[in-house]
Protein backbone atom coordinates (compact mmCIF):
# COMPACT_ATOMS: atom_id res chain seq x y z
CA UNK A 1 0.00 0.00 0.00
CA UNK A 2 1.28 3.50 -0.81
CA UNK A 3 0.21 6.75 0.88
CA UNK A 4 -2.06 7.69 -2.08
CA UNK A 5 -3.86 4.30 -2.16
CA UNK A 6 -7.30 4.23 -0.55
CA UNK A 7 -7.14 2.94 3.00
CA UNK A 8 -10.02 0.58 3.69
CA UNK A 9 -10.02 1.01 7.44
CA UNK A 10 -8.17 3.28 9.79
CA UNK A 11 -7.71 0.19 11.97
CA UNK A 12 -5.31 -1.14 9.32
CA UNK A 13 -3.04 1.78 10.04
CA UNK A 14 -3.50 2.40 13.74
CA UNK A 15 -0.96 0.84 16.13
CA UNK A 16 1.47 -0.10 13.36
CA UNK A 17 5.18 0.31 14.14
CA UNK A 18 7.05 3.10 12.39
CA UNK A 19 10.58 2.79 10.96
CA UNK A 20 12.83 5.42 9.37
CA UNK A 21 15.19 5.18 6.38
CA UNK A 22 17.98 3.94 8.65
CA UNK A 23 15.80 1.07 9.87
CA UNK A 24 15.51 2.65 13.32
CA UNK A 25 12.31 2.00 15.27
CA UNK A 26 10.66 5.42 15.66
CA UNK A 27 7.43 4.66 17.47
CA UNK A 28 3.90 3.51 16.79
CA UNK A 29 1.06 5.11 14.81
CA UNK A 30 -0.99 6.19 17.81
CA UNK A 31 -3.63 8.17 15.94
CA UNK A 32 -4.27 9.77 12.56
CA UNK A 33 -5.25 13.26 11.43
CA UNK A 34 -7.76 13.83 8.65
CA UNK A 35 -8.63 16.86 6.57
CA UNK A 36 -12.09 17.44 5.12
CA UNK A 37 -15.52 18.50 6.26
CA UNK A 38 -19.06 17.10 6.32
CA UNK A 39 -20.23 16.12 2.85
CA UNK A 40 -16.68 16.12 1.44
CA UNK A 41 -14.12 13.32 1.16
CA UNK A 42 -11.98 12.67 4.17
CA UNK A 43 -8.27 12.64 3.42
CA UNK A 44 -5.54 11.31 5.61
CA UNK A 45 -3.23 14.20 6.45
CA UNK A 46 -0.78 13.02 9.08
CA UNK A 47 0.17 10.24 11.46
CA UNK A 48 0.29 11.10 15.16
CA UNK A 49 3.05 9.40 17.12
CA UNK A 50 3.50 9.39 20.90
CA UNK A 51 1.34 8.73 23.97
CA UNK A 52 -0.10 12.26 23.74
CA UNK A 53 -2.28 10.86 20.94
CA UNK A 54 -3.90 8.30 23.27
CA UNK A 55 -6.09 11.02 24.80
CA UNK A 56 -9.03 10.45 22.45
CA UNK A 57 -8.68 6.68 22.48
CA UNK A 58 -8.53 5.69 26.17
CA UNK A 59 -10.43 6.76 29.32
CA UNK A 60 -9.05 9.66 31.36
CA UNK A 61 -7.82 7.54 34.27
CA UNK A 62 -5.87 5.28 31.86
CA UNK A 63 -4.40 8.36 30.22
CA UNK A 64 -3.11 9.58 33.62
CA UNK A 65 -1.34 6.23 34.14
CA UNK A 66 0.13 6.32 30.63
CA UNK A 67 1.35 9.88 31.24
CA UNK A 68 3.05 8.74 34.43
CA UNK A 69 4.93 5.92 32.67
CA UNK A 70 5.51 7.26 29.15
CA UNK A 71 4.78 11.01 29.22
CA UNK A 72 2.40 12.73 26.81
CA UNK A 73 4.62 13.79 23.95
CA UNK A 74 3.02 13.93 20.51
CA UNK A 75 4.80 14.15 17.15
CA UNK A 76 3.04 14.78 13.85
CA UNK A 77 4.34 12.95 10.78
CA UNK A 78 2.92 14.52 7.57
CA UNK A 79 1.67 11.95 5.10
CA UNK A 80 4.09 13.30 2.45
CA UNK A 81 6.90 11.89 4.57
CA UNK A 82 5.47 8.35 4.52
CA UNK A 83 7.11 6.01 2.00
CA UNK A 84 5.04 2.84 2.47
CA UNK A 85 2.36 1.29 4.65
CA UNK A 86 2.30 -2.48 5.12
CA UNK A 87 2.80 -4.55 8.22
CA UNK A 88 4.84 -1.53 9.35
CA UNK A 89 4.98 2.12 8.29
CA UNK A 90 8.22 3.35 6.72
CA UNK A 91 9.01 7.06 6.51
CA UNK A 92 11.29 8.49 3.84
CA UNK A 93 13.80 10.31 6.06
CA UNK A 94 15.74 9.74 9.29
CA UNK A 95 13.51 9.87 12.38
CA UNK A 96 15.48 12.77 13.88
CA UNK A 97 14.41 15.01 10.94
CA UNK A 98 10.81 14.51 12.08
CA UNK A 99 11.70 15.03 15.78
CA UNK A 100 10.78 11.41 16.45
CA UNK A 101 13.78 10.77 18.69
CA UNK A 102 13.55 13.87 20.90
CA UNK A 103 12.43 12.02 24.03
CA UNK A 104 15.14 9.36 23.57
CA UNK A 105 17.75 12.08 23.14
CA UNK A 106 16.73 13.94 26.29
CA UNK A 107 16.57 10.69 28.33
CA UNK A 108 20.02 9.73 27.08
CA UNK A 109 21.68 13.05 27.89
CA UNK A 110 22.55 12.21 31.48
CA UNK A 111 23.28 8.51 30.97
CA UNK A 112 26.92 7.44 31.44
CA UNK A 113 28.61 6.27 28.24
CA UNK A 114 30.99 3.70 29.65
CA UNK A 115 31.22 0.20 31.03
CA UNK A 116 29.30 -1.72 28.38
CA UNK A 117 31.05 -4.32 26.20
CA UNK B 1 23.22 -22.97 10.49
CA UNK B 2 26.42 -22.85 12.54
CA UNK B 3 26.57 -26.10 14.62
CA UNK B 4 28.53 -24.42 17.45
CA UNK B 5 26.02 -21.56 17.67
CA UNK B 6 23.16 -24.05 17.58
CA UNK B 7 24.67 -26.22 20.33
CA UNK B 8 25.31 -23.17 22.48
CA UNK B 9 21.73 -22.02 21.85
CA UNK B 10 20.33 -25.38 22.92
CA UNK B 11 22.56 -25.58 26.01
CA UNK B 12 21.59 -22.01 26.92
CA UNK B 13 17.91 -22.89 26.63
CA UNK B 14 18.43 -26.01 28.80
CA UNK B 15 20.31 -24.11 31.52
CA UNK B 16 17.85 -21.22 31.44
CA UNK B 17 14.66 -23.31 31.52
CA UNK B 18 14.16 -23.85 35.24
CA UNK B 19 13.19 -20.96 37.48
CA UNK B 20 12.20 -20.59 41.13
CA UNK B 21 8.52 -21.46 40.55
CA UNK B 22 9.35 -24.65 38.68
CA UNK B 23 11.88 -25.64 41.35
CA UNK B 24 9.37 -25.14 44.14
CA UNK B 25 6.31 -26.66 42.44
CA UNK B 26 8.22 -29.64 41.01
CA UNK B 27 9.55 -30.52 44.47
CA UNK B 28 6.19 -30.00 46.17
CA UNK B 29 4.34 -31.92 43.45
CA UNK B 30 6.70 -34.90 43.80
CA UNK B 31 6.48 -35.02 47.58
CA UNK B 32 2.66 -34.79 47.64
CA UNK B 33 1.60 -36.79 44.59
CA UNK B 34 4.57 -38.99 43.66
CA UNK B 35 4.98 -39.31 39.90
CA UNK B 36 1.33 -38.52 39.12
CA UNK B 37 2.09 -34.98 37.88
CA UNK B 38 4.97 -35.85 35.53
CA UNK B 39 2.54 -35.74 32.58
CA UNK B 40 1.58 -32.14 33.40
CA UNK B 41 5.25 -31.12 33.10
CA UNK B 42 5.52 -32.95 29.79
CA UNK B 43 2.20 -31.53 28.49
CA UNK B 44 3.09 -27.94 29.48
CA UNK B 45 6.58 -28.27 28.01
CA UNK B 46 5.04 -29.27 24.69
CA UNK B 47 2.84 -26.16 24.97
CA UNK B 48 5.72 -23.77 25.61
CA UNK B 49 7.63 -25.37 22.71
CA UNK B 50 4.63 -24.77 20.40
CA UNK B 51 4.26 -21.11 21.42
CA UNK B 52 8.00 -20.34 21.58
CA UNK B 53 8.48 -21.74 18.09
CA UNK B 54 5.57 -19.57 16.91
CA UNK B 55 6.92 -16.43 18.56
CA UNK B 56 10.43 -17.07 17.17
CA UNK B 57 8.94 -17.61 13.69
CA UNK B 58 6.93 -14.37 13.93
CA UNK B 59 10.10 -12.53 15.02
CA UNK B 60 12.14 -14.05 12.18
CA UNK B 61 9.57 -13.52 9.42
CA UNK B 62 7.56 -10.42 10.39
CA UNK B 63 10.72 -8.94 12.03
CA UNK B 64 8.51 -7.62 14.80
CA UNK B 65 8.33 -8.78 18.40
CA UNK B 66 5.16 -10.10 19.96
CA UNK B 67 4.17 -6.98 21.90
CA UNK B 68 4.34 -4.70 18.83
CA UNK B 69 2.04 -6.97 16.95
CA UNK B 70 -0.14 -7.64 19.95
CA UNK B 71 -1.06 -3.98 20.18
CA UNK B 72 -1.94 -3.80 16.51
CA UNK B 73 -4.12 -6.91 16.84
CA UNK B 74 -5.80 -6.18 20.19
CA UNK B 75 -6.12 -2.42 19.73
CA UNK B 76 -4.93 0.23 22.15
CA UNK B 77 -7.41 -0.34 25.01
CA UNK B 78 -7.15 -4.13 25.23
CA UNK B 79 -3.43 -3.82 24.48
CA UNK B 80 -3.05 -1.56 27.52
CA UNK B 81 -4.90 -4.11 29.66
CA UNK B 82 -2.54 -6.86 28.40
CA UNK B 83 0.46 -4.61 29.06
CA UNK B 84 -0.64 -3.74 32.61
CA UNK B 85 -1.38 -7.39 33.42
CA UNK B 86 1.96 -8.57 32.05
CA UNK B 87 3.88 -5.82 33.89
CA UNK B 88 2.32 -6.87 37.22
CA UNK B 89 2.83 -10.58 36.56
CA UNK B 90 6.44 -10.18 35.38
CA UNK B 91 7.30 -7.80 38.22
CA UNK B 92 6.06 -10.23 40.87
CA UNK B 93 7.86 -13.07 39.09
CA UNK B 94 11.06 -11.02 38.99
CA UNK B 95 10.73 -10.27 42.72
CA UNK B 96 10.24 -14.00 43.39
CA UNK B 97 13.39 -14.81 41.37
CA UNK B 98 15.45 -12.15 43.19
CA UNK B 99 14.17 -13.46 46.53
CA UNK B 100 15.07 -17.00 45.42
CA UNK B 101 18.64 -16.06 44.46
CA UNK B 102 19.04 -14.10 47.70
CA UNK B 103 17.96 -17.21 49.63
CA UNK B 104 20.51 -19.36 47.76
CA UNK B 105 23.23 -16.78 48.54
CA UNK B 106 22.07 -16.79 52.14
CA UNK B 107 22.49 -20.61 52.25
CA UNK B 108 25.92 -20.40 50.60
CA UNK B 109 27.37 -17.54 52.66
CA UNK B 110 25.22 -17.20 55.79
CA UNK B 111 24.95 -13.44 55.13
CA UNK B 112 21.57 -11.79 55.90
CA UNK B 113 18.83 -12.34 53.30
CA UNK B 114 17.91 -8.64 52.74
CA UNK B 115 21.58 -7.74 52.24
CA UNK B 116 21.95 -10.59 49.74
CA UNK B 117 18.85 -9.35 47.89
CA UNK B 118 20.45 -5.90 47.51
CA UNK B 119 23.80 -7.38 46.45
CA UNK B 120 22.28 -9.69 43.86
CA UNK B 121 20.12 -6.92 42.39
CA UNK B 122 23.19 -4.70 41.97
CA UNK B 123 25.09 -7.62 40.42
CA UNK B 124 22.26 -8.35 37.99
CA UNK B 125 21.99 -4.68 36.96
CA UNK B 126 25.77 -4.50 36.44
CA UNK B 127 25.83 -7.69 34.39
CA UNK B 128 23.08 -6.45 32.05
CA UNK B 129 24.82 -3.09 31.68
CA UNK B 130 28.21 -4.66 30.92
CA UNK B 131 27.34 -7.74 28.83
CA UNK B 132 25.84 -7.84 25.35
CA UNK B 133 22.57 -9.74 24.81
CA UNK B 134 24.30 -12.87 23.54
CA UNK B 135 26.62 -13.02 26.54
CA UNK B 136 23.84 -12.32 29.03
CA UNK B 137 22.03 -15.36 27.60
CA UNK B 138 25.15 -17.50 27.56
CA UNK B 139 26.55 -16.66 31.00
CA UNK B 140 23.34 -17.41 32.87
CA UNK B 141 22.18 -20.22 30.58
CA UNK B 142 25.46 -22.11 30.45
CA UNK B 143 26.26 -21.74 34.16
CA UNK B 144 22.68 -22.83 34.87
CA UNK B 145 23.76 -26.21 33.45
CA UNK B 146 25.04 -27.02 36.95
CA UNK B 147 21.37 -27.96 37.40
CA UNK B 148 22.16 -31.19 35.52
CA UNK B 149 23.31 -32.47 38.93
CA UNK B 150 19.60 -33.11 39.65
CA UNK B 151 19.33 -35.43 36.63
CA UNK B 152 22.56 -37.21 37.66
CA UNK B 153 21.20 -37.51 41.21
CA UNK B 154 18.05 -39.14 39.81
CA UNK B 155 20.14 -41.84 38.11
CA UNK B 156 22.28 -42.30 41.25
CA UNK B 157 19.17 -42.74 43.41
CA UNK B 158 18.06 -45.71 41.24
CA UNK B 159 14.43 -44.64 41.00
CA UNK B 160 11.55 -46.87 39.88
CA UNK B 161 11.88 -46.02 36.18
CA UNK B 162 8.65 -47.84 35.37
CA UNK B 163 6.69 -45.61 37.77
CA UNK B 164 8.29 -42.49 36.27
CA UNK B 165 7.43 -43.69 32.74
CA UNK B 166 3.81 -44.34 33.85
CA UNK B 167 3.77 -40.75 35.16
CA UNK B 168 3.90 -39.51 31.55
CA UNK B 169 0.39 -40.92 30.98
CA UNK B 170 -2.30 -38.33 31.88
CA UNK B 171 -3.90 -39.48 35.14
CA UNK B 172 -5.61 -38.48 38.36
CA UNK B 173 -4.48 -40.63 41.31
CA UNK B 174 -7.15 -42.98 42.71
CA UNK B 175 -8.57 -42.70 46.20
CA UNK B 176 -8.06 -38.97 46.74
CA UNK B 177 -10.46 -37.09 49.01
CA UNK B 178 -12.26 -34.03 47.60
CA UNK B 179 -9.75 -31.77 49.34
CA UNK B 180 -6.82 -33.73 47.87
CA UNK B 181 -8.43 -33.69 44.43
CA UNK B 182 -8.71 -29.89 44.58
CA UNK B 183 -5.07 -29.66 45.66
CA UNK B 184 -4.10 -31.94 42.76
CA UNK B 185 -6.05 -29.69 40.38
CA UNK B 186 -4.31 -26.62 41.84
CA UNK B 187 -0.92 -28.23 41.19
CA UNK B 188 -1.93 -29.00 37.59
CA UNK B 189 -2.78 -25.30 37.07
CA UNK B 190 0.36 -24.12 38.90
CA UNK B 191 2.70 -26.34 36.86
CA UNK B 192 1.08 -25.23 33.58
CA UNK B 193 1.59 -21.61 34.69
CA UNK B 194 5.19 -22.16 35.86
CA UNK B 195 6.26 -23.92 32.67
CA UNK B 196 4.39 -21.59 30.30
CA UNK B 197 5.23 -18.26 31.98
CA UNK B 198 4.41 -15.41 29.55
CA UNK B 199 7.80 -13.75 30.05
CA UNK B 200 9.46 -16.70 28.31
CA UNK B 201 7.69 -15.91 25.03
CA UNK B 202 8.31 -12.13 25.26
CA UNK B 203 11.99 -12.76 25.98
CA UNK B 204 12.38 -15.44 23.32
CA UNK B 205 10.80 -13.41 20.51
CA UNK B 206 12.57 -10.18 21.47
CA UNK B 207 15.81 -12.18 21.65
CA UNK B 208 15.19 -13.36 18.09
CA UNK B 209 14.92 -9.74 16.95
CA UNK B 210 18.01 -8.79 19.00
CA UNK B 211 20.00 -11.50 17.22
CA UNK B 212 18.69 -10.42 13.81
CA UNK B 213 16.84 -13.66 13.00
CA UNK B 214 15.46 -14.04 9.50
CA UNK B 215 13.73 -16.86 7.60
CA UNK B 216 17.12 -18.64 7.31
CA UNK B 217 17.09 -19.05 11.11
CA UNK B 218 13.76 -20.86 11.24
CA UNK B 219 15.41 -24.26 11.64
CA UNK B 220 17.60 -22.92 14.46
CA UNK B 221 14.44 -21.54 16.05
CA UNK B 222 12.63 -24.87 15.81
CA UNK B 223 15.55 -27.00 17.01
CA UNK B 224 16.37 -24.63 19.91
CA UNK B 225 12.73 -24.54 21.02
CA UNK B 226 12.24 -28.32 20.82
CA UNK B 227 15.57 -29.58 22.14
CA UNK B 228 16.46 -26.72 24.50
CA UNK B 229 13.10 -26.54 26.20
CA UNK B 230 12.46 -30.29 25.99
CA UNK B 231 15.76 -31.17 27.67
CA UNK B 232 15.37 -28.27 30.13
CA UNK B 233 12.02 -29.67 31.16
CA UNK B 234 13.68 -33.02 31.94
CA UNK B 235 15.52 -31.21 34.75
CA UNK B 236 12.15 -30.18 36.20
CA UNK B 237 10.93 -33.77 35.90
CA UNK B 238 14.15 -34.99 37.58
CA UNK B 239 13.52 -32.62 40.52
CA UNK B 240 9.93 -33.87 40.79
CA UNK B 241 11.01 -37.52 40.63
CA UNK B 242 13.81 -37.07 43.19
CA UNK B 243 11.31 -35.43 45.49
CA UNK B 244 8.82 -38.28 44.97
CA UNK B 245 11.50 -40.76 45.97
CA UNK B 246 13.20 -38.87 48.80
CA UNK B 247 10.58 -36.60 50.36
CA UNK B 248 7.28 -38.32 49.57
CA UNK B 249 7.71 -41.53 51.62
CA UNK B 250 9.02 -39.57 54.64
CA UNK B 251 6.21 -36.97 54.36
CA UNK B 252 8.70 -34.11 54.04
CA UNK B 253 7.07 -31.03 52.46
CA UNK B 254 9.82 -29.05 50.67
CA UNK B 255 8.36 -25.69 51.63
CA UNK B 256 11.58 -23.72 51.18
CA UNK B 257 13.67 -23.64 47.97
CA UNK B 258 16.70 -24.89 49.92
CA UNK B 259 15.07 -28.30 50.41
CA UNK B 260 15.43 -28.93 46.68
CA UNK B 261 19.24 -28.80 46.96
CA UNK B 262 19.08 -31.76 49.38
CA UNK B 263 18.10 -33.94 46.40
CA UNK B 264 21.72 -33.70 45.20
CA UNK B 265 23.23 -33.63 48.70
CA UNK B 266 21.75 -37.02 49.65
CA UNK B 267 23.51 -39.04 46.90
CA UNK B 268 26.64 -36.86 46.45
CA UNK B 269 27.27 -35.21 49.83
CA UNK B 270 28.76 -31.74 50.28
CA UNK B 271 29.85 -31.31 46.65
CA UNK B 272 26.44 -32.35 45.42
CA UNK B 273 24.91 -29.69 47.64
CA UNK B 274 27.31 -26.98 46.44
CA UNK B 275 26.81 -27.82 42.75
CA UNK B 276 23.03 -27.90 43.22
CA UNK B 277 23.08 -24.49 44.94
CA UNK B 278 25.31 -23.06 42.19
CA UNK B 279 22.94 -24.43 39.54
CA UNK B 280 19.96 -22.94 41.36
CA UNK B 281 21.81 -19.63 41.74
CA UNK B 282 22.57 -19.22 38.03
CA UNK B 283 19.26 -20.66 36.77
CA UNK B 284 17.16 -18.44 39.05
CA UNK B 285 19.39 -15.37 38.50
CA UNK B 286 19.01 -15.95 34.74
CA UNK B 287 15.24 -16.07 35.19
CA UNK B 288 15.37 -12.77 37.12
CA UNK B 289 17.23 -11.19 34.19
CA UNK B 290 14.77 -12.65 31.68
CA UNK B 291 11.66 -11.49 33.58
CA UNK B 292 13.04 -7.98 34.02
CA UNK B 293 14.17 -7.63 30.41
CA UNK B 294 10.92 -9.17 29.15
CA UNK B 295 9.02 -6.51 31.08
CA UNK B 296 11.22 -3.72 29.71
CA UNK B 297 10.87 -5.11 26.17
CA UNK B 298 7.07 -5.11 26.49
CA UNK B 299 6.88 -1.55 27.78
CA UNK B 300 9.34 -0.18 25.21
CA UNK B 301 7.71 -2.04 22.31
CA UNK B 302 4.22 -0.95 23.35
CA UNK B 303 5.09 2.74 23.64
CA UNK B 304 7.34 2.76 20.59
CA UNK B 305 10.69 3.38 22.26
CA UNK B 306 14.07 2.29 20.91
CA UNK B 307 14.81 -1.01 22.67
CA UNK B 308 17.30 -3.84 22.83
CA UNK B 309 20.36 -4.92 24.74
CA UNK B 310 22.26 -5.51 21.50
CA UNK B 311 22.54 -1.71 21.50
CA UNK B 312 24.69 0.07 24.06
CA UNK B 313 22.62 1.07 27.13
CA UNK B 314 22.84 4.78 26.22
CA UNK B 315 21.63 4.11 22.67
CA UNK B 316 18.26 2.94 24.02
CA UNK B 317 18.03 5.20 27.10
CA UNK B 318 14.35 4.86 27.96
CA UNK B 319 14.58 1.07 27.65
CA UNK B 320 17.67 1.10 29.91
CA UNK B 321 15.99 3.29 32.52
CA UNK B 322 12.96 0.98 32.42
CA UNK B 323 14.84 -2.24 33.23
CA UNK B 324 16.83 -0.52 35.99
CA UNK B 325 13.62 0.88 37.56
CA UNK B 326 11.93 -2.53 37.26
CA UNK B 327 14.82 -4.20 39.09
CA UNK B 328 14.59 -1.53 41.81
CA UNK B 329 10.81 -2.13 42.14
CA UNK B 330 11.29 -5.90 42.34
CA UNK B 331 13.94 -5.40 45.03
CA UNK B 332 11.58 -3.08 46.93
CA UNK B 333 8.94 -5.85 46.92
CA UNK B 334 11.50 -8.33 48.31
CA UNK B 335 12.63 -5.86 50.99
CA UNK B 336 9.07 -5.45 52.30
CA UNK B 337 9.78 -8.83 53.93
CA UNK B 338 7.16 -10.79 52.00
CA UNK B 339 8.02 -14.48 51.99
CA UNK B 340 9.61 -15.88 48.79
CA UNK B 341 7.06 -18.71 48.69
CA UNK B 342 4.21 -16.20 48.83
CA UNK B 343 5.81 -14.31 45.93
CA UNK B 344 6.14 -17.56 43.98
CA UNK B 345 2.45 -18.32 44.54
CA UNK B 346 1.38 -14.82 43.44
CA UNK B 347 3.68 -15.05 40.40
CA UNK B 348 2.05 -18.33 39.39
CA UNK B 349 -1.44 -16.95 39.93
CA UNK B 350 -0.96 -13.67 38.03
CA UNK B 351 0.86 -15.43 35.19
CA UNK B 352 -1.88 -17.93 34.51
CA UNK B 353 -4.39 -15.07 34.39
CA UNK B 354 -2.23 -13.27 31.79
CA UNK B 355 -1.47 -16.37 29.68
CA UNK B 356 -4.58 -16.26 27.42
CA UNK B 357 -3.99 -12.56 26.69
CA UNK B 358 -0.39 -13.37 25.74
CA UNK B 359 -1.03 -16.35 23.54
CA UNK B 360 -4.23 -15.29 21.71
CA UNK B 361 -2.61 -12.47 19.66
CA UNK B 362 0.39 -14.70 18.99
CA UNK B 363 -1.87 -17.41 17.60
CA UNK B 364 -3.72 -14.89 15.44
CA UNK B 365 -0.53 -13.31 14.13
CA UNK B 366 1.29 -16.53 13.35
CA UNK B 367 -1.80 -17.64 11.43
CA UNK B 368 -2.07 -14.39 9.44
CA UNK B 369 -0.74 -14.74 5.89
CA UNK B 370 -0.39 -10.95 5.56
CA UNK B 371 2.39 -11.03 8.17
CA UNK B 372 3.74 -14.53 7.75
CA UNK B 373 3.42 -15.28 4.01
CA UNK B 374 4.47 -18.88 3.33
CA UNK B 375 5.60 -19.32 6.96
CA UNK B 376 2.04 -19.07 8.31
CA UNK B 377 0.94 -21.76 10.84
CA UNK B 378 0.31 -25.13 9.22
CA UNK B 379 -2.68 -27.31 10.18
CA UNK B 380 -0.69 -29.07 12.96
CA UNK B 381 0.62 -25.83 14.47
CA UNK B 382 -2.84 -24.24 14.25
CA UNK B 383 -4.58 -27.21 15.88
CA UNK B 384 -1.99 -27.54 18.66
CA UNK B 385 -2.05 -23.78 19.26
CA UNK B 386 -5.84 -23.65 19.69
CA UNK B 387 -5.89 -26.79 21.88
CA UNK B 388 -3.30 -25.24 24.21
CA UNK B 389 -5.14 -21.92 24.14
CA UNK B 390 -8.33 -23.69 25.29
CA UNK B 391 -6.40 -25.46 28.06
CA UNK B 392 -4.72 -22.29 29.40
CA UNK B 393 -8.03 -20.43 29.26
CA UNK B 394 -9.65 -23.16 31.36
CA UNK B 395 -6.66 -23.09 33.73
CA UNK B 396 -6.94 -19.30 34.01
CA UNK B 397 -10.66 -19.57 34.88
CA UNK B 398 -9.97 -22.28 37.48
CA UNK B 399 -6.86 -20.68 39.01
CA UNK B 400 -8.42 -18.21 41.47
CA UNK B 401 -11.13 -20.53 42.85
CA UNK B 402 -8.58 -23.35 43.26
CA UNK B 403 -6.11 -21.00 44.94
CA UNK B 404 -8.66 -19.95 47.56
CA UNK B 405 -10.19 -23.42 48.02
CA UNK B 406 -6.78 -25.01 48.66
CA UNK B 407 -5.04 -22.09 50.42
CA UNK B 408 -2.48 -21.97 47.63
CA UNK B 409 -2.02 -25.73 47.40
CA UNK B 410 -1.45 -26.14 51.12
CA UNK B 411 -4.67 -28.09 51.67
Amino acid sequence: MTPDSPIKLVSELLDLPLYDTEGVYCGVVDDVEFSGRPGKDLQLKALLVGPGAYAGRVPGWAMSLVKLVAGDRLTRVPLEKVRSIGTAVHVECPGRDLSLHKSEASAGKWMPRWGAL
Amino acid sequence: MNPLELTLGIMTAVGGFVDISELVFAAKAGSQFGYALVWVFAFSTFGIIVFSEMSGRVAAVAKQPVFNLMRHRLGLKLGLVALAASIISNLITCAAEIGGVALVLNYLTGAPYPLMAIVITLLLISSIWVLSFKWIERVYGLLGLFMIVFAVALVALRPPWGAIARGFVPQVPHGLSTKELLTFAYFVVAIISAVMFPYEVYFYSSGGIEEGWGPKDLITNRVTAILGMGLGSLLGIAILSNSAQLFGPTHVDPVIPGSVALEAAIPFGKWGLIIALLGMFFAVAGAAVETCLANAYSIAQFFGWIWGRQKQPWEAPRFTITWIVLFALALAIVLTGVDVMTLVEFAILFSILVLPLTYLPLLMLSGDRKYMGQYVNGPIGKTLGWIYFAVITLAAIAALPLYFLTSGGNG
